[in-house]
């Protein structure tokens, strides 16, 4: 890198990266933080607030996101359409019903800071609902960030060696009835 | 009549108003709308710009640091570390670098931030390791340092 001529260090410093989140049971929240940080630019040392140092963010499989507790039937979320009688709060099984890209977005909107660059930034936010990009934005990407948590595996996920491996807890006795 | 000839009429009330007046407006010549021409204008927002300015002398302190911190946080985490463990195993260790320097070492000398990243990471595998061990085991080196008054 000590090797670049000084236009070309600074295109590289400068450029903007395309990074790809796969929000596959996924918290929506945890997913909307790393996007605003790396919309923001927050992940780089030269960041300033006016240099517009924010990176492309491609979320994908937006659809299979993994809301924990019972935020499914507890979320709502609220608005109006300017109309009298327009309020309108729907939980955010029915949001995701309607669209599923929207609770993300809708995330990320209210992650980021409550200025004029929020618009361009939620312009180079790009929400999938399902695997598929088009080409052009799979060409760009640069970096796949790892998955914030960590899935747990299904029971019938696991081999019948793991689950004879697994030690007893306690034996039961033989007249017991198992459900 | 008390004036007699025109040298006696006319008054001079003041040679210097041209230059009074300039003196006022160079300070709003990048302003918008007729602040930048007209005096009368001119005179409250220049004072009211001087009084930001003053002001802001102790925001800009204050505002330099949160980026230095945010800058320092941002490098601290691309290599695997926070920024609060970075600054608090920095300050055991004594190193006395300021938030100025340490955020400049991340622009501009990465390999140098990286050193520090790795320091301020031994000497706290060395405070959980005096915390959670036995005690029987030797302080670790980084931990022995004298912090000078």
């Amino acid at each position: 890198m000590s090797s670049f001529s000084r236009s070309a260090q600074q295109w590289a410093t400068f450029a903007r990266s395309w990074f790809l989140i796969d929000a596959r049971m996924q918290p929506p929240g945890k997913i909307a933080t790393m996007c605003s940080i790396r919309l923001q630019g927050k992940h780089k040392p030269i960041y300033h607030a006016l240099s517009d140092c924010g990176d492309h963010v491609v979320v994908i499989n937006s659809k299979h996101i993994a809301f924990s507790g019972n935020k499914w039937e507890q979320k709502v979320y609220s608005s109006h359409t300017g109309y009298p009688g327009g309020f309108k709060q729907v939980t955010a099984a029915q949001l995701h019903h309607k669209d599923p890209k929207a609770i993300v977005r809708l995330a990320v909107y209210g992650m980021l800071p409550r200025n004029l660059h929020r618009r361009t930034m939620m312009q180079r936010l790009h929400i999938f609902s399902e695997d598929e990009l088009p080409y052009d934005i799979q060409a760009n990407l640069t970096e796949e960030l790892p998955q914030p948590r960590e899935i747990p595996k299904k029971l019938s996920e696991y081999t019948q060696e793991e689950i004879d491996a697994f030690p007893r807890l306690w034996t039961p006795p033989e007249d017991y009835k198992m459900k | 009549m008390v004036f007699l000839t025109l040298s006696c009429w006319i008054r001079s009330r003041g040679p210097d108003r041209y230059w009074k007046v300039q003196e006022v407006l160079k300070h709003a010549r990048h302003f918008r709308g007729r602040k930048n021409r007209c005096y009368s204008l001119a005179v409250l927002a220049v004072r009211r710009a001087f009084v930001y300015a003053t002001k802001a002398r102790k925001l800009k302190k204050r505002n330099m640091r949160t980026l230095w911190i945010s800058r320092i946080a941002a490098a601290t985490r691309e290599h695997g570390m926070k920024y609060p463990a970075l600054m608090h195993n920095l300050t055991k260790s004594s190193v006395q670098l300021n938030r100025r320097v340490i955020s400049d070492l991340a622009v501009t000398e990465p390999r140098s931030f990286l050193s520090l990243a790795k320091l301020a990471r031994a000497r706290q595998q060395e405070g959980f390791r005096a915390a959670l061990g036995d005690g029987k085991e030797p302080s670790g080196v980084l931990s022995r340092v004298v912090m000078l008054q």
